[in-house]
């Protein structure tokens, strides 16, 4: 599990209510609870939790360092202390660092979580790849905000048109400041959005979005807008603005060389196929050829929240979850090359899943955390395979970086290559599987890569005989298609559902009875999942199938 | 967690949509339909009158073999429900059966609000309050209705 510390709780579970841990002892059995119970590390953690507020954490050296240290330490110094210690969490038994507690501690009282905001706000670096996941990860961790609490944010920075042109000359905490935003308004999302989206927030993220800005402003300008539009009421009130133009202007930035503007390139167009389509313009998917192209991102074999262009060869996650995908082909004899470019330097696990692997993006759960799947992660420089990692020796990398992926399924063996370099085979995930290989990758908050399946040259091809995904792959033009969300909600509504259908899935037809009730209207796949009726709760002895055994079907057969 | 989205939450979600309950709204997420927003009025002669509560529902994978996952995202006084807004209620647990639904998951929430259950407790100190002082309670049922839940 790559990211015991990033997306593995669900807000929900950790931050409700000022001023209370949840006491795991006393919850134990209920629905909502279980979520827990995949956190081995963070419920030890609390329970072990005595009242006075000293933490007894068991078994890890990370925590060995003096605990009145860490109770001393300024906000600013904690935010930093975590800063560091979070790329060296890389085990899922690991606990979070005692900094994040003590934060999330100093954010239970509504001045002190304006204080934890206001530390990252001015301490957080521009250039720490994983500076905005942090972010996202320490609003998850404290409590949830009231309008009241944000409010006295706004009272102290005062976001206006006018406050935004700082940004030219403090571009750190503009970041930090639009990025804070975003994530408040992805976790209070409803009715608090609209109250906290008041006219000079909006006007402070609209001057924002303005090529004069440093990228990264503008970046978390247009995510914080898009999370905001999450709300109905918001998306009239931010559609009735100049939104649409700045987006135009920030989409011709889709193919720009620098990464850094392609992020921006990526967002604006994606929201404008996605959440804010523009009458008359129309969506890149209906623009795009496809002739070319015979793999891509499979849109079905996602994670909820990543984002995939209308290409299906780039994704990008702006979500707090660890989101994954898998490609649409794959490959099972012979040997194989793909190249990832990756656009962003933070968290990412590239590389090889089968089917069998499960993407649990609210756990943490993605590509190299379970049996079926090894990915490479070029930030911790590490490779992970079965939920455990071990280092590698490649570079950190860099925005722009081409990784390659070369897998021998006769040898058994995978090599990944940075920038041409090939480092030693790795063959662990042969333990578990042989065939059925798909490209597969897990993506960080604010993360992005772009995939090349072969159908343009790679970059850095290997010494070895290899196939490339797109001279061999098929895929029906209406399956070259990544339909934006809005589209895709439409679809979904006006499919018709028969009503002899099975009551449980309505997948397929009812046609069996349960005996000794003698209910029926369900399907006998879902009745062999079951051990009571659905309806009357009595145990089931035996399912009877009511299709004919002997489907005499004489006429018709003149011979 | 694939987008593809089984048939059966399909349907659920098309009948909302065309036959409200009355007092209960239940709106899939834009971005996640396995994700809906839950709002729950609070029901007449009880001391959450007036209250609007908002929840969150969210289908696990393997709903409907699973139970959905409901919580109270509004502040509430109920000896069922704690403070992290989770709810004690059976046919959430081992009572589920995959021949209820949201619909019916809402409703059964929605009974709970006018039928408090001081016996099964969840939030103790609560439950506590309203075996010992039953109109004290309410009072302070009423009196967060008012500030949380409008």
């Amino acid at each position: 599990m790559g990211n015991s510390c990033f997306g593995k709780r669900r807000r929900s579970d950790s931050s409700y209510g000022h001023g209370n841990q949840p006491n795991i002892n006393s919850m134990g059995g209920d629905s909502a609870g279980q979520t827990w119970n995949h956190v081995p590390g963070y419920s030890n953690l609390y329970s072990d939790r005595p009242q006075n507020g000293i933490v007894m954490v068991r078994g890890s050296q990370m925590f060995t360092c003096d605990m009145n240290h860490i109770w001393n330490m300024s906000v600013e110094s904690l935010i930093l202390w975590t800063l560091k210690e979070i790329r060296r969490l890389v085990d899922s038994n690991q606990d979070p660092p005692l900094s994040i507690i003590r934060l999330n501690e100093i954010g239970e009282s509504e001045s002190g979580w304006v204080k934890v905001v206001q530390g990252m706000i001015s301490t957080i670096p521009l250039d720490d790849p994983l500076g905005p996941a942090v972010i996202a990860l320490l609003l998850d961790e404290c409590p949830l905000p009231t309008v009241e609490t944000v409010e006295k944010l706004y009272d102290i920075l005062k976001p206006s048109s006018a406050l935004a042109e700082e940004a030219l000359q403090y571009p750190a905490k503009h970041r930090n400041f639009t990025c804070i935003l975003g994530c408040v308004a992805g976790i209070l999302a409803g009715s608090k959005s609209v109250e906290l989206l008041n006219e000079d927030v909006l006007e402070y993220l609209l001057t924002l979005l303005d090529p004069r800005f440093a990228r990264e402003v503008i970046l978390f300008a247009l995510v914080a807008l898009e999370k905001f539009s999450q709300t109905g009421e918001n998306k009239v009130t931010i559609c009735k603005t100049s939104i649409h133009q700045k987006l135009l202007e920030l989409e011709k930035f889709r193919d720009s060389h620098e990464t850094k503007f392609r992020e921006v390139g990526f967002c604006a167009q994606w929201c404008l196929d996605n959440i804010l389509p523009l009458e008359g313009r129309t969506l890149t998917y209906e623009r795009l050829s496809m002739e070319q192209c015979n793999v891509i991102l499979n849109d079905n074999d996602v994670s909820e929240y990543l984002k995939i262009s209308a290409d299906g060869l780039e994704a990008r996650s702006d979500a707090l979850s660890f989101e994954s995908v898998r490609s649409t082909f794959c490959v099972d004899e012979g040997t194989w090359y793909y190249e990832v470019q990756v656009l962003t330097d933070g968290v990412m696990q590239i590389g090889w899943a089968t089917k069998q692997s499960k993407f649990l993006n609210h756990e943490g759960v993605g590509i190299g955390d379970d049996e079926f799947s090894f990915s490479y992660d070029g930030c911790r420089q590490l490779y992970w395979y079965s939920a455990t990692s071990r280092p590698h020796d490649h570079p950190q990398w860099k925005p722009g970086d081409i990784i390659g992926f070369l897998i021998d399924l006769e040898k058994k063996e995978m090599v990944f290559s940075h920038n041409g370099v090939a480092f030693p085979p790795v063959n662990d995930v042969f333990q578990s599987v042989s065939s059925g290989f798909f490209a597969a990758a897990s993506f960080m908050s604010f993360q992005q890569c772009r995939f090349n399946f072969g159908m343009t040259p790679f970059k850095f091809p290997p010494k070895v005989p290899f196939k490339k995904f797109n001279d061999y792959a098929f895929l029906p033009p209406e399956k070259k298609v990544i339909l934006p969300r809005f589209k895709k909600m439409t679809v979904l509504s006006s499919l018709s559902i028969s009503e002899s259908s099975c009551s449980i899935c309505c997948d397929t037809e009812a046609n069996t009875k349960l005996v000794p009730c003698h209910h029926s209207g369900l399907c006998m796949e879902c009745a062999m999942q079951i051990e009571q009726c659905p309806l009357c709760r009595v145990k089931i002895k035996e399912r009877v199938s009511l299709i004919p055994t002997n489907p005499v079907t004489d006429q018709g057969d003149t011979g | 967690m694939s987008s593809g989205l089984p048939r059966r939450i399909i349907k659920e979600t098309q009948r909302l949509m065309t036959e409200p309950v009355s007092g209960i709204s239940a709106v899939p997420d834009e971005q996640n339909a396995r994700y809906f927003h839950v709002h729950i009025a609070g029901p007449k002669d009880s001391p959450f009158e007036g209250g609007n509560f908002k929840l969150e529902l969210f289908l696990p994978e393997d709903y409907p073999m699973a139970a959905p996952k409901v919580r109270f995202v509004t502040k509430i006084y109920h000896p069922n429900i704690d403070k992290l807004g989770r709810i004690c209620l059976d046919i959430l647990k081992d009572k589920w059966s995959p021949a209820l639904q949201i619909r019916t998951v809402l409703l059964s929430i929605q009974a709970l609000l006018s039928a408090p259950n001081p016996d099964d407790p969840l939030a103790n100190d609560v439950a506590e309050q309203w075996k010992m002082n039953e109109s004290k309670a309410i009072e302070t049922a009423r009196e967060w209705t008012r500030v949380h839940a409008h």
